[in-house]
């Protein structure tokens, strides 16, 4: 855009494209602010929702740190699912509610992506019983997943850890962050109302918190029908 | 309407001064195309009404800058409208009005009167480069600058409501940044409210809908210099080359979500339905007579489609209709079932 | 694991009902914790005239005079001086506690906890919901007068039976629950339901899930025999679903297909002396509940309400769903405990039984049927009680009571009888002879919550070890 604002002008709009400025806002901005207004982490997953739509193709991001991420690891996590491929199809196919799933190896992360109807716990649940031997491998592979295993007697701390692993989903509209802050320091929601031009900072803050997010709750080409109700409707059974 | 003079304020709020007394209070500078609607294959089992039986209904679509100034800003960042006439093959007519912006700013009239006052568009200067310091110390975006020959607009008082209100936060937060389009053919546009609409087997559905550009969303780039004039231009001449055509979709409703408050727009899962496409080839000739004089109303209904109880869509009809008859317009053709609801 | 099983440990109210024609709920806050930690040793030892005995699970040669059991908060365990380690042992749903979970529960709009009537629209209050069962008031009387002197009673919560264990939407109620390995209940010597392990309602045995264990609360002490109780309020319409029957009937009577809902001149077999539309309106309240009212399952019994022998086995607890089901998939009956029916989650088959003991509640001597009694407030005073409530409480309300996603022509609807509806997007399908159905719409909530709490309910030894907490 064309200025005419005059030379400081001109150069303090260039400010954020400045090396040195960055430097300052990353080192000295954005700090000063994560210490005078920390925000807790988001939880994750989707949220709770009286909407039917908001509860069938619900997205999981599930990113689990590696123990040892080196290749001789990443090699043991390959081979953890590929000798599993049995066991997740035949949970995949009686738990009924997954549209998609897969595993990911992501720098020193594994990762399981997924997207499936209903309640989460109530997924996470059903899968333990049906595949808790895979789920005992591959937390045996991460950072902190000893304590669970085995998973099938430790099945309510097994969804707890794993809501924690799943990455915050960012409100569709930008603006229910404010609310959602709120929420999680156990304030009421946007009472009083927050300053608007604040929404640019308080995201800043909540991505120091929460740095892995999902931007949104996805994009859906058919949105609001469940794998059962696509199976049945093609005619392949449920 | 409970209170009478409401519209009539609602009106004489939207006024500016660079606006016209002869042209629209707001969507001022616009341009008129036709073309014809066909409904998709599916249109008929959710609403009864005509145009959503599959034979190609006649449009006219009137594209505008949202602005209420008379001097023509087509770069400067603006929401922009389309709405459309569907003319039913009996002689009446239904109105679809639509804007870039997914959600409006109030849930009632009477917080919209407040809204345009303190929204009006005022005197503003350039924020000082050491302002704009403080602001990016303090993490906020500065204000934006003004566009060459830019001496009021309604940002600021915008703003300030936005902060004493929470419900118009997300309108004021997207209108803020909304750019310019390209073109008016590569727009998105939300019809924002509530409609019920009637199915044959006599089923009602609470249902929002959009009109979405088959060539694809484009604006213009932002950092670019903001060309004043270009939009009618560029649409009459895409139309010359190739029709531009639109999928209107319609999302569904579910409890819970805001059936009247057009502020809250509705999660993007809700069942999403293909009701139809429309082509518009032709820019319209006599631009003053077929479209500029044309009164749009959103509350120009048909059977099988219905108001919800937006309480703001409700006032737009009489808003429109003073509107209307204020710059001595064709009156609005309301139909019979719209006769009946009075 | 334990699991060895001495009933004596348990508190009586979980295995079997008491089967009194009065119960009072008083809602407690711990204001002196060692006032109501005494309270609770005398109450367990049962040797204190001023302090009523917790009645145990075990077959008494006399009836005693009333019935006295408790359950406990989040907030009341900590208030009592549980040591946070034990506290951080408790399953996630139960710390956070039912007002956190309310849009799971379909807990929004007018049941959202911000309604709910005193005390419970102040959750971390409510620590201990005591439930007393007796047959006269005198004995409820005098059971609170002596637990108010060690706990401050923030509320008083009474119900009755109604005639014929109806509920007040005029259903037979209290038939079909689990049965357990190891109980010996003669109310369901004949049921046929597959028995369900004691993981399914104590905490410390297996469970129907194969492998799972539930965790139980640690000390050993403190979670063994243990279980979790969802107490409910919830207030029912009944003049409004009355209303909606008679417009559901009217629509009804135009449908081309109605002579496949009721052939013409079946009408008695519905009831004797109905007419049409009034015959109509009980299939319509048939097939949302699964059974018609006289409690009469319409899986066995899809043409017929009047029955040679009603209370037979075969019409109220000894049938199965299939595929070609005349009860619908989207009825209540169904929706709560699919049986051995077709449904999605096929691992999910009898995993998420739960006890339910229901009450009714509201004024007796005035119809709530009649438009200008709009103004009281009639109901159920519930509990749904399981070892863990995310697996069975929960994971009803929230996959299958609303939502309906084990079966695909159900999906996107909510239960007509207690879903949280609105009438701009309900539906529900009956089902006809010919295999085809009809689309109900427009109905309301029938069913709001007007309070509740999750509750932990202790065994003996359980509630001896937090008597002798201190702090």
């Amino acid at each position: 855009m064309t200025n005419d604002g005059g030379w400081f002008d001109r150069f303090v709009d260039s400010l954020p494209e400045r090396g040195w400025f960055k430097f300052l806002s990353t080192y000295v901005v954005v700090p000063y602010w994560v210490w005078r207004d920390p925000k807790p982490k988001l939880p994750g997953g989707p949220r709770a929702s009286a909407q039917p739509s908001e509860n069938v193709q619900r997205m999981m991001n599930l990113i689990m740190p590696l123990k040892d991420s080196s290749p001789i690891g990443r090699a043991k996590a390959a081979l953890a699912i590929a000798q599993n491929v049995d066991e997740i199809f035949a949970g995949l196919d009686n738990v009924g509610t997954v549209h998609t799933a897969r595993f990911l190896l992501l720098d020193d992360y594994i990762c399981m992506i997924s997207v499936y109807d209903g309640d989460f716990s109530n997924y996470i649940r059903d899968f333990i019983a049906t595949i808790g031997s895979v789920f005992d491998e591959v937390v045996s592979l991460v950072e902190g997943g000893d304590d669970l295993i085995p998973t099938t007697h430790n099945v309510e701390r097994f969804i707890d850890w794993v809501h924690a692993h799943d990455l915050f989903q960012a409100p569709d509209f930008p603006t229910d962050l404010f609310g959602l802050q709120d929420t999680a320091s156990g304030r009421s929601p946007d009472s009083p109302p927050h300053e608007l031009r604040s929404l640019p900072r308080e995201l800043i803050l909540q991505l120091n918190a929460n740095p892995n997010i999902s931007l949104g709750g996805g994009y859906r080409a058919y949105p609001g029908f469940s794998a059962a109700q696509v199976r049945g409707k093609f005619g392949v059974g449920w | 309407m409970e209170d009478p003079g409401i519209a009539e304020r609602l009106v004489d709020s939207l006024v500016r001064p660079d606006g016209s007394p002869k042209k629209r209070p707001v969507h001022t500078i616009g341009i008129g195309a036709t073309g014809s609607f066909l409904a998709s294959h599916v249109a008929r089992d959710y609403c009864i009404s005509k145009h959503f039986q599959g034979t190609e209904t006649p449009v006219t679509v009137r594209f505008s800058n949202g602005s209420g100034s008379a001097v023509q800003h087509d770069g400067w960042s603006d929401v922009r409208g389309m709405a459309t006439r569907f003319h039913l093959d009996d002689g009446t007519a239904t109105d679809l009005i639509a804007m870039t912006l997914p959600e409006f700013f109030t849930p009632t009239p009477e917080t919209f009167l407040d809204f345009a006052l303190a929204a009006k568009p005022a005197k503003f200067s350039r924020e000082s480069p050491w302002r704009k310091i403080l602001d990016m110390l303090k993490l906020t975006p500065p204000m934006r600058d003004p566009y060459p020959g830019e001496t009021v607009r309604p940002d600021e008082g915008a703003m300030r409501f936005a902060d004493r209100n929470g419900y118009a936060q997300l309108a004021v937060f997207q209108a803020a940044a909304i750019g310019a389009p390209a073109s008016y053919d590569r727009a998105s546009y939300h019809a924002v409210h509530t409609f019920v609409i009637t199915a044959p087997d006599g089923t009602r559905r609470w249902v929002r809908f959009t009109w979405q550009p088959i060539a694809g969303v484009l604006d213009t780039n932002p950092n670019a210099p903001p060309e004043d004039v270009y939009l009618q231009d560029k649409l009459r001449e895409r139309l010359a080359l190739a029709p531009a055509r639109f999928s209107l979709m319609m999302s569904i409703g579910e409890i819970g979500d805001a059936f009247d408050d057009p502020t809250r727009p509705w999660p993007p899962h809700r069942v999403r339905v293909m009701m139809g496409t429309l082509t518009l080839d032709t820019v319209v000739k006599d631009q003053e007579a077929d479209c500029e004089r044309l009164s749009f109303n959103p509350g120009l209904l048909t059977d099988g489609i219905e108001p919800s109880g937006d309480l703001v869509l409700r006032a737009r009809k009489d808003v429109y209709e003073i509107s209307s008859k204020r710059r001595g317009a064709v009156p609005c053709p309301f139909s019979r079932s719209q006769a009946n609801d009075e | 694991m334990n699991t060895e099983f001495d009933s004596n440990d348990l508190q009586g109210n979980i295995l079997r009902g008491y089967r009194r024609d009065l119960v009072r709920y008083l809602i407690l806050e711990v204001d002196n914790p060692a006032a109501a930690r005494r309270f609770l040793a005398a109450a367990v030892a049962g040797n204190n005239d001023a302090v009523p005995a917790i009645t145990r699970e075990k077959s008494w040669t006399r009836k005693p005079g009333f019935c006295f059991n408790i359950g406990l908060t989040y907030e009341g365990l900590r208030a009592l001086g549980t040591p946070s380690d034990c506290l951080a042992t408790f399953p996630t749903e139960f710390v956070q506690g039912m007002t956190h979970r309310a849009i799971k529960l379909g807990d929004f709009g007018t049941s959202a906890p911000a309604n709910w009537a005193p005390p419970f629209n102040h959750p971390e209050r409510v620590h201990v919901v005591a439930s007393v069962y007796a047959n006269d008031t005198p004995q409820l009387d005098q059971v609170q007068d002596q637990v108010a002197r060690a706990f401050n009673v923030l509320g008083v919560r009474n119900g009755y039976n109604l005639e014929d264990d109806k509920v007040y939407f005029g259903y037979v109620d209290n038939i079909s629950q689990p049965r357990f390995n190891r109980i010996d209940d003669p109310d369901q010597a004949k049921v046929d339901e597959p028995i369900d392990p004691l993981g399914t309602i104590l905490l410390g045995y297996p469970t129907r899930f194969e492998d799972v264990l539930f965790r139980v609360p640690s000390p050993a002490e403190l979670g063994h025999n243990g279980t979790f109780n969802a107490f409910r309020i919830l207030a029912q319409d009944v003049a409004g679903f009355e209303r909606y029957l008679d417009t559901a009937a009217d629509a009804l009577l135009r449908h081309p297909d109605v002579d496949q809902l009721l052939a013409p001149g079946e009408e008695d077999r519905i009831g004797a002396g109905l007419d049409r539309h009034g015959a109509l309106r009980e299939i319509v309240a048939a097939q949302m509940c699964g059974r018609w009212r006289n409690g009469v399952s319409y899986e066995a019994s899809p043409d017929a309400a009047v029955v040679p022998d009603p209370r037979a086995p075969k019409f109220r607890t000894n049938f199965d769903y299939d595929r070609t089901s005349r009860c619908p998939a989207g009825s209540h009956m169904r929706r709560v405990n699919p049986r051995g029916g077709p449904i999605v989650q096929r691992i999910a088959n009898y995993t998420r039984r739960l006890v339910r003991r229901g009450m009714s509640y509201g004024p007796r001597d005035v119809d709530p049927r009649k438009p200008e009694n709009d103004d009281q407030e009639w109901g159920l005073l519930g509990n749904f009680i399981g070892a863990n409530l995310g697996a069975q409480f929960e994971a009803v309300m929230c996959d299958w009571l609303n939502l309906g996603l084990q079966d695909p022509n159900i999906t996107g609807s909510n239960d007509p009888l207690f879903g949280a509806n609105s009438p701009e997007s309900s539906w529900f399908d009956l089902t006809l002879r010919n295999g085809g159905t009809i689309r109900l719409r427009g109905f309301p909530r029938f069913v709001t919550t007007r309070g509740g709490a999750y509750l932990f309910l202790p065994s003996l030894p359980a509630i001896r070890y937090l008597s002798e907490l201190n702090g």
